[in-house]
């Protein structure tokens, strides 16, 4: 037994019996939205990609130590695109990785959100609409890549995270990032057409790269793509296995929460009639003892 | 009559014991300190950070959810297993376990961002019927409102309102069994808001089977808070209690903490996470301190017969099983969750603060209720009444009051 057939057993264990065989409302079989392709070994670290993000999104600029003007360290909600550093100490060799939502194809946050906030849009785009956020940040503990990011000095914040620059792919434009790289590091367009490209540099230059582009079978697949050149755990891009982490759980919503709610109801239904049939006749039974004597 | 009444609780009021007044100040304090926190939001007022999303009013949440499993545990067990003795302790038990919820709620309305929009949950074409967190947030804003209906029967007989007391009378069997789906629902959808963190929760928590083994840790706090409300507040209300229907209810905690331990076990083996019970650092010692305080500790104590039914035993099994149950959900909610290397998280103080003035808050609202409210009956008194009036009022909704 493997450890998924383990899963779809036990989930059963959980209250639902009709696990196995499953599928989430969001699985598609082929897909065809569009993609982002990070090339780290094409990025020079110039942040251009950065500043558009700003600009597009108007987002302010990060000052902090040493007053350098904006150098955020990590993403925040005024920072949805970071351009970092990895280092690989025993080796020597580094890369730049740009970090920004992954837009997972299905999405944690989407499914974890309560009031359906998050959004999955055609193209492919994860979005966050904000006047339904009740600011729970289940999303933020669900992410498994740690991407959205709450406005915690405001009194009644929003999340904020990369939306792919929804407005822009809905005129036909890429995204800013990706319109305003200047090396190509990043490219946009369809999903299974990157994935072609990138196979083709992989092919192209096998002492480069690593063999494998991070994001086409990660989580169920990515619309964001990574080559690299160093070990994509370096970049803080974590080995996460090609299962939807939604799966299971979106499986024990649609079937667990009615199999459980029926199956507890129809055992007390059971057990009460049971206990007043039984009390019934032991009453009859003491009335007519009661009669005798 | 009504005035006599309300000049009566005027003098009980005044009557009362200081630590009364204590408590009603710090739970005051608590209260500025939740408004404060509402008008300048959670930044200032909490160390929560992207790093740590969730905090102390989450592990307040999911902690206090199964401790108010009491209401539910007891109001099935006196319903399917219509015991007398059982009556007696009902109405300490769900009233503890109707304010522990609704100290929940509202815990939770302060922990909300943008808790000006809570009422968005309640948008039927906003729901997201793939989202555990959906489920909770139903469950517990319909199960408060059964709760009301189970406690409401307490209110009315003070008031002597016969119409809604009747209808309510009628309607118990129902009430009961809806409260109990909902809890089985609810409690084991605390579990699955974990199901999604496969990859950040550490293998020692994280399994498929987080529902499942969150309704029955439920299942047994519930009942050890049954048990412990009752010691605690019978003693402290000097009311004489018959222990051997708590030994009762500790026989039935040993078994599940039995079958507990053996799910936990099970699924770790059946993994092959066994050996992360020994190789996992700080970890492995929490793991291992929520299994021996929670379950095993209490297990000896419980399935001894001479400690079963002791007070002293009653107490310190029941006491522990709870101790292993907070345990057991800052592991899950906080220390087992993979946070950023180098950063820790405390609460703040005002989290802190508002936090214990929660409970405090749910201890005095129990002592007045207490007071002013026909909570606690002596067992002979029932038995009389119930021997009495049998048939005529079978199915009162959880207790049974002698009319004054």
């Amino acid at each position: 037994m493997n450890r998924r057939d383990f899963l779809k057993l036990s989930g059963a264990g959980a209250g639902s019996l009709f696990l196995g065989g499953a599928q989430t409302a969001r699985a598609r079989e082929v897909w065809d939205g569009k993609a982002m392709l990070y090339d780290a070994t094409l990025c020079i670290g110039c942040r251009a990609c950065q500043a558009a993000c700003r600009r597009e999104q108007g987002l302010p600029a990060e000052t902090g130590e040493a007053d350098l003007h904006d150098k955020p360290r990590e993403l925040s909600a005024s920072t949805r695109t970071l351009i970092k550093v990895a280092e690989v100490q025993q080796t020597g060799e580094w890369s730049f990785v740009k970090r920004q939502c992954m837009h997972c194809l299905h999405p944690a946050c989407v499914s974890a959100c309560p009031v359906g906030a998050l959004q999955q849009t055609e193209d492919g785009a994860v979005v966050y609409r904000g006047e339904r956020c009740i600011g729970c940040r289940y999303c933020q503990v669900a992410c498994p890549f740690g991407i959205p990011k709450f406005e915690w000095d405001k009194s009644f914040p929003y999340i904020e995270k990369c939306d792919f620059c929804e407005d822009r792919l809905g005129e036909g434009l890429p995204p800013a990032c990706a319109d305003v790289c200047p090396t190509g590091a990043i490219t946009f367009g369809d999903r299974d057409s990157l994935i072609a490209e990138a196979r083709k540099r992989i092919e192209e230059n096998p002492d480069k790269y690593v063999d494998h582009i991070y994001g086409e079978h990660e989580l169920g697949g990515t619309s964001v793509l990574y080559l690299s050149s160093v070990p994509f755990e370096k970049l803080g891009l974590p080995d996460v296995g090609s299962e939807p982490v939604t799966e299971l759980s979106e499986a024990i919503a649609t079937y667990g929460t009615p199999g459980v709610a029926l199956s507890v109801a129809g055992l007390l239904g059971g057990l009460y009639y049971w206990f007043s049939s039984h009390e019934h006749a032991e009453a009859e039974a003491a009335k007519s003892h009661e009669e005798e004597a | 009559m009504a005035r006599e009444t309300k000049s009566g609780i005027l003098k009980e009021l005044r009557q009362l014991p200081r630590s009364y007044f204590i408590m009603a100040a710090f739970a005051a304090f608590g209260l500025a300190l939740g408004l404060y926190r509402m008008v300048v939001g959670l930044g200032p007022t909490t160390n929560l950070s992207d790093s740590y999303p969730w905090g102390l009013w989450i592990i307040y949440d999911v902690f206090f959810i199964p401790f108010s499993a009491g209401a539910f545990m007891i109001s099935a067990v006196t319903h399917i297993y219509d015991k007398e003795e059982y009556h007696v302790i009902a109405r300490p038990v769900v009233l503890a376990g109707f304010l522990g919820y609704l100290f929940v709620v509202l815990v939770l309305l302060m922990d909300l961002g943008r808790w000006h929009r809570f009422y968005n949950v309640l948008i039927p074409w906003y729901w997201n019927p793939h989202s555990f967190m959906f489920e909770v947030s139903m469950c517990v804003t319909v199960y408060t409102g059964i709760l009301i209906m189970e406690i409401a029967p307490t209110i009315l007989e003070r008031l002597n309102w016969e119409k809604p007391l009747r209808f309510l009378r009628i309607a118990t069997v129902v009430i009961a069994g809806a409260g109990i789906v909902l809890s089985s629902l609810h409690q084991s959808s605390v579990g699955s808001l974990f199901l999604l963190m496969r990859h950040k929760l550490h293998a020692l928590w994280w399994t498929p089977q987080l529902p499942l083994l969150f309704f029955t840790s439920a299942a047994f706090s519930g009942l050890s808070m049954a048990i412990f409300v009752a010691v605690v507040s019978f003693t402290a209300f000097g009311k004489r209690l018959k222990l051997d229907l708590l030994s009762d209810l500790a026989k039935i905690v040993f078994l599940m903490l039995g079958l507990y331990l053996a799910l936990k076990v099970v699924d770790l083996a059946i993994n092959g996470e066994l050996g992360l019970v020994f190789s996992s650092g700080w970890l492995s010692f929490m793991f291992v301190a929520e299994v021996v305080v929670g379950v095993i500790a209490p297990m000896l104590i419980f399935g001894n017969r001479g400690m079963r039914e002791s007070k002293s035993g009653l107490f310190q099994g029941s006491a522990l099983v709870l101790l292993g149950l907070g345990l057991n959900r800052v592991n899950v909610a906080l220390l087992g969750l993979r946070g950023p290397t180098g950063t820790a998280y405390f609460p703040h103080w005002i989290e802190l603060v508002i936090s214990l003035a929660a409970v405090v808050a749910g201890v005095l609202l129990f002592g007045l209720a207490s007071r002013f409210l026909p909570i606690f009956q002596d067992v002979e008194d029932v038995e009389a009444e119930r021997a009495s009036s049998k048939g005529r009022e079978k199915d009162i909704a959880w207790g049974h009051v002698p009319q004054a």
